[in-house]
């Protein structure tokens, strides 16, 4: 785990361990956003920088993972009818605003606070975000098994689509009718959050689902759109300074690749609040998981004293727990499937064996 | 000469068969008395197979029905306005050799006097058939060909759907997908090594690469280019390693729930007065 100084940036020296462990989370984190959109991110930027990759660079390299993935996965899931690209494009134009908003808060807040007000704004932003949208959306998930498993469209997006604000606009494939000034405040709010935590799907899916009224199906297919087309300018601006490290964009695209398409297939294998349920799940342990860390940035500004094995293990436990997320989120998905093919397999068993009956009893 | 009696007997005996019924048919209908029964077959290929295609002339012959060919090639299907040329390409491409089939086809349902049409749709089994079930009057049955899963066609069709199974349909089956399998392990094979050589390329002189992708400025466009080549070689590769390894995506647990049709208002006759 050492640096070679280069001319300007570092970049590390790889090895078999590095390039597996990297390729194993790829791999998961594609699972994961395959099935609910987005996801992946949140790990792979700060596992790169354990292995001793500049927070920059990890940035830059994972945002250019991030979008070929997303557009694999867009294109397998528009095969299966599931994108809305009108949509998609909608909130990606919007989202670009709230990009900018994000920085520029950023910015502001690391001239007046430093980098530790900086890591606070952004774990608190987690903490509070995961929270509440990810508790929602586990409620949903739990309240739709319940009641049966049908998917019902929120009374919130009922009432929105309802108001003719000019212009309205149809998204086919949503089949959502509703004032384009609606589907604004969503796309601001996922560029925001991009900008902050990298995740923007965090908020966009939820937003697609309960602001718009979209199924979880097409919510989560059409924030792939949104995070290519964040992601490829994302990345050009990134590539432009230099900061992209190709191998280990490469390494993680290597696994992710392989699995978003695993992802994408598990969607049609699985009952549609099943999307609401991981990504509900993945959003709660998220949280818990950065809010191990506030303590530390809080020490850092001088608001509490701790001591440093007390730090270390909070922050070791939160980024175990982070990867927890991801590794309960693709079980989930890989459980739903294995169930899901099972029990298919089982019903074709049946009809042959009725069927040879048939023709030859 | 002989062919055209056999022809006209068979005619004859089909209709014997069941008099009842086209007799209280015609009569319930009376305009469309003209209009000929027909068959529809649809098939995912360009071609139809030859034993689902002859299975579907003699069924034809025997009860005096016309023929409809249709072949359906659901993966060109155009959702919303995106406009794609290579889609249009792939779709002229398609059509024009599920004619140049046909017309085989064609020659061998005149001589025996069947009535053949062809159409090419691209739009999933169901919802090509109830379409076309709305132009076309008097479709009676349709005929799967091998290729059409029973998910597809269960639910949707308002018409009763037949497809050829028992022991030849069970061969035929089994052959095709014989074909179909190892097809797809070469591609996979292939693309699998088109994605080492990729990798192998950047990896292999990965010093110099690094220095001149990480230039910035427009050499930026090195590692975008180099991630979308990747996403389309891997990419392709891993979706075809997943078909291999028989994890494809099924239509079975989420059945969409077909729109049911807006009941229209029909025009009641009022009585009125011209005053």
């Amino acid at each position: 785990m050492h640096d070679i100084a280069g001319e300007a940036v570092q970049f590390i020296d790889l090895n078999t361990m590095n390039i597996l462990f990297l390729f194993v989370v790829g791999f998961i984190g594609g699972l994961v956003s395959g099935f609910i959109g987005s996801g992946g991110a949140f790990v792979l930027t700060p596992a790169m920088m354990s292995l001793g990759v500049l927070g920059t660079v990890a940035v830059a390299s994972n945002m250019c993972h991030k979008f070929p993935k997303a557009m694999v996965g867009a294109y397998k899931r528009f095969k299966y009818g599931q994108v809305d690209i009108k949509l998609g494009l909608v909130i990606s134009a919007s989202a670009g605003l709230g990009v900018w908003v994000g920085i520029k808060i950023q910015e502001m807040i690391l001239a007046a606070w430093g980098q530790a007000g900086s890591n606070l704004y952004v774990s608190l932003s987690f903490v509070v975000i995961l929270v509440i949208v990810g508790g929602y959306v586990f409620y949903d998930a739990w309240k739709t098994q319940k009641t049966g498993g049908a998917e019902k469209v929120s009374a919130l997006a009922l009432r929105l689509q309802k108001i003719e604000l000019w212009p309205m606009m149809h998204f086919k494939t949503a089949n959502v009718r509703i004032s384009l000034w609606f589907t604004l405040p969503i796309g601001f709010a996922t560029g925001m959050l991009a900008a902050t935590i990298a995740v923007g799907g965090f908020i966009g899916v939820p937003g697609m689902i309960y602001g718009l009224g979209a199924t979880g199906l097409v919510a989560s297919a059409t924030e792939l759109v949104v995070a290519f087309v964040m992601g490829f300018f994302g990345t050009i601006k990134w590539a432009m300074h230099g900061m992209v490290d190709i191998r280990l964009t490469l390494i993680i695209l290597a696994g992710s690749l392989i699995g978003v398409q695993l992802g994408a297939i598990g969607t049609t294998y699985v009952k549609e609040y099943m999307i609401k349920v991981v990504m509900g799940t993945i959003m709660i342990i998220v949280a818990v998981s950065r809010a191990l860390a506030v303590p530390q940035y809080l020490k850092e500004l001088g608001f509490i004293s701790l001591s440093p094995t007390t730090l270390n293990i909070l922050s070791k436990a939160s980024f175990i727990i982070m990867c927890l997320a991801l590794a309960v989120g693709s079980f989930i998905i890989l459980g739903a499937m294995w169930k899901a093919k099972r029990a298919e397999s089982a019903a074709k068993k049946a009809a042959d064996y009725s069927l040879a009956e048939e023709s030859y009893g | 000469m002989k062919d055209q009696k056999n022809q006209t007997d068979r005619v004859a005996e089909g209709e014997a068969e069941m008099p009842a019924f086209s007799m209280s048919q015609a009569a319930a209908d009376g305009r469309s008395s003209q209009v000929k029964r027909k068959i529809l077959v649809v098939g995912k290929e360009h071609a139809f197979t030859p034993e689902v295609m002859d299975y579907a002339v003699s069924l034809a012959q025997r009860l005096g029905y016309d023929l409809i060919g249709m072949n359906l090639k659901p993966a060109l299907e155009q959702s919303g306005k995106f406009f794609s040329p290579y889609n249009q390409h792939l779709r002229a491409k398609f059509t024009k050799q599920a004619r140049v089939a046909w017309e085989k086809t064609k020659t061998g349902l005149q001589q025996q006097g069947i009535r053949g049409d062809h159409v090419v749709r691209f739009n999933d089994v169901a919802e090509a058939v109830k379409d076309l079930n709305q132009q076309v009057k008097r479709i009676d049955f349709v005929i799967a060909d091998v290729g059409i899963n029973s998910e597809e066609i269960t639910g949707e069709i308002p018409l009763p759907v037949f497809s050829i199974s028992g022991y030849e349909g069970g061969q035929v089956m089994a052959q095709e997908q014989g074909v179909n399998r190892s097809k797809l392990v070469g591609k996979t094979i292939a693309l699998g090594l088109g994605s080492v050589a990729i990798y192998a390329a950047v990896f292999w002189n990965s010093g110099s690469v690094m220095q001149l992708f990480t230039k910035g400025g427009l050499y930026a466009a090195l590692p975008v280019a180099t991630v979308f080549l990747v996403s389309f070689v891997h990419g392709a590769f891993a979706s075809n390693l997943w078909s291999c390894l028989g994890i494809e995506a099924t239509k079975k647990v989420q059945p969409r729930v077909a729109p049911r049709p807006v009941s229209r208002k029909r025009p009641r006759p009022q009585l009125r007065i011209n005053a």
